[in-house]
């Protein structure tokens, strides 16, 4: 479970950016960027367009190498994606195999870690019950609302067992209440598993809802700009943690943040 | 649904009819020749009789034999050659230039040159019949290979799956629509083939029966011959059909 006072973070950092630097050919995407998250945090990272966000949480994944810089993962310096660090990507539409059911879908993941057959059947109901999706597992993605689908990403995920869940603007092509919905699962999932959060998000009231911290990055290069805490209690809720003073000035504060970053 | 899926059934079935019934008419008034155009009757008797006397059942066999081996040969080549062209961007740069210059040879043009390394040999027949259905296998395998969805790979690293995990469970499904339409196409050509191949090099089969036929002037014989190729290339074409449906049902049950 997670401990309900978020400021104790003991022990070392799961993520470690180290000075950070990518450049795409002579472009440089992100400049000198440290960053420490620590065990069971959720960070969540703003930032206006282009700014590279999107980079900077593929360089976590270990999908891209920094040009400069390391990054360390509970204390070892990344080389590659690691099975314990799962991607939830934004296009849920193309992370999905359409060929592949529901059930399909999740056991790739159970595949690609060697989890025996005999044992893949339970463990793809738990993970369907777990994202409220039981029952649909011989469902094809195109037979599926994004928010279903966006579900089995999640699903597939969680299938990883990751300490380390980077999320790329998960919830962004969803509708308002389906949005919703899938933050506080997705809260509740993570304060059961205990992993680790980098959610990249363009909405600043998902960033104050959802996040211990919310990271605001500079654009041309991109760089750390403000590192907000959010003291919020949890467990939040969709109602009452909005209305809440502290919440309406965080907010204004990032959305002050994201006016200067534009301009 | 189904009624409609029926009546067209019913519909198709009723313009075939309505063929053969004016193939009669032309026959029964002599509009053309019967030394040229048999009714659909005297075409029929010949095809019974050569299954029950003849040997049409063999020759049938031999060209079905040829045409199936041809095209498994075009088929795995085509898919391992596709796989490694379209999965590699380098070799795709190279090959490229060279595949568009020789896709539109006719394969046909290739017998000559094919009898003279190979001579008048069974092997020579079905190299000429690989080499035609190759085309349309590696040129769908190719576009198939490249055009699989990028993030896709992102989720194979993403969850350390094995090279060969991402190539049997990403990479060929994904392609696996443009495979079997590259495979359809390709045994429609490897009918072709085996046909003029017979007719060129003088094996036994269908396509040799119609030749012969049509030299000693039994029309009905040639016809029945035709009536069959015919036929074979529906089933075939059926029965791919029917393959593909079950092997992408995921494609038919979009919302
Ligand atoms: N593979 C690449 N090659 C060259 N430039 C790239 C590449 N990927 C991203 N960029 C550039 O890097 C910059 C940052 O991109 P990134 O996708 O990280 O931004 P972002 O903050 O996620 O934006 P958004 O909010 O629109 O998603 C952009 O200017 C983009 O054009
Ligand atoms: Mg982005």
């Amino acid at each position: 479970m997670r401990a309900p006072d978020t400021t104790v973070k003991a022990t070392a950092p799961v993520i470690a950016f180290d000075k950070i630097t990518l450049a795409f050919g002579a472009k440089t995407i992100i400049s000198d960027l440290s960053l420490e998250i620590g065990r069971g945090e959720i960070v969540c990272v703003i930032g206006p367009s282009g700014c590279g966000k999107t980079t900077a949480l593929r360089v976590a994944g270990g999908l891209i190498p920094p040009t400069k810089g390391t990054v360390r993962l509970l204390g070892e310096p990344m080389a590659g994606p690691r099975r314990d660090v799962a991607i939830v990507f934004q296009d849920y539409a193309k992370a999905l195999l359409p060929w592949r059911t529901a059930a399909g879908n999740i056991s790739l993941a159970l595949e690609a870690a060697g989890v025996a057959q005999s044992e893949r059947g339970d463990r793809i109901r738990d993970l369907l019950a777990k994202v409220g999706l039981a029952g649909h597992e011989d469902k094809y993605p195109t037979e599926m609302s994004g928010g279903m689908q966006q579900r089995i990403q999640i699903a597939r995920c969680l299938a990883q067992d990751p300490a380390v869940l980077l999320m790329d603007e998960p919830f962004g092509a969803l509708d308002a209440m389906t949005r919703q919905g899938l933050q506080d699962e997705m809260l509740a999932i993570v304060a059961e598993t205990g992993a680790t959060v980098f959610f990249v998000t363009h909405d600043l009231e998902e960033a104050v809802y959802l996040g211990d911290r919310v990271i605001g990055l500079l654009p041309h290069p991109g760089r750390i700009g403000i590192d907000q805490r959010i003291d919020l209690p949890r467990p939040r809720n969709q109602l009452e943690t909005r209305e809440t003073p502290e919440f309406l000035r965080l907010r204004r504060t990032l959305f002050d943040f994201i006016e200067k970053a534009e301009h | 649904m189904r009624l409609s899926r029926l009546g067209r059934l019913l519909a198709s079935f009723a313009v075939a009819a309505l063929l053969v019934w004016g193939w009669q008419l032309i026959a029964d008034y002599k509009l053309v020749s019967p030394v040229f155009l048999p009714g659909p009757d005297r075409a029929w008797g010949a095809l019974v009789k050569g299954f029950s006397t003849g040997d049409l059942g063999v020759k049938l066999l031999a060209t079905v034999e040829r045409m199936f081996w041809g095209w498994l040969i075009a088929s795995l080549i085509g898919i391992a050659l596709g796989a490694a062209i379209g999965t590699s961007p380098r070799l795709r740069a190279y090959l490229a230039p060279m595949l568009e210059f020789l896709r539109p040879l006719p394969a046909s043009a290739m017998i000559p040159v094919a009898i003279a390394v190979l001579g008048l040999s069974n092997g020579m027949v079905l190299a000429v019949i690989a080499f035609g259905a190759l085309w349309p296998v590696l040129l769908a395998t190719i576009h198939g290979f490249s055009a699989v969805e990028p993030r896709l790979y992102e989720v194979g690293r993403a969850l350390g799956l094995s090279r060969a995990s991402v190539i049997w469970k990403i990479a060929l499904p994904s392609a696996s629509p443009d495979i079997l339409a590259g495979m359809r196409l390709g045994l429609t050509v490897a009918l072709i083939l085996s046909v003029v191949c017979e007719m060129i090099a003088g094996r036994d089969g269908l396509g040799n029966w119609i030749l012969l036929a049509a030299r000693s002037f039994r029309a009905p014989d040639l016809y029945a011959g035709v009536i069959l190729l015919g036929m074979l290339g529906y089933i075939t074409a059926v029965a791919l059909a029917v393959l593909e449906a079950r092997l992408l049902v995921w494609r038919n049950r979009a919302r």
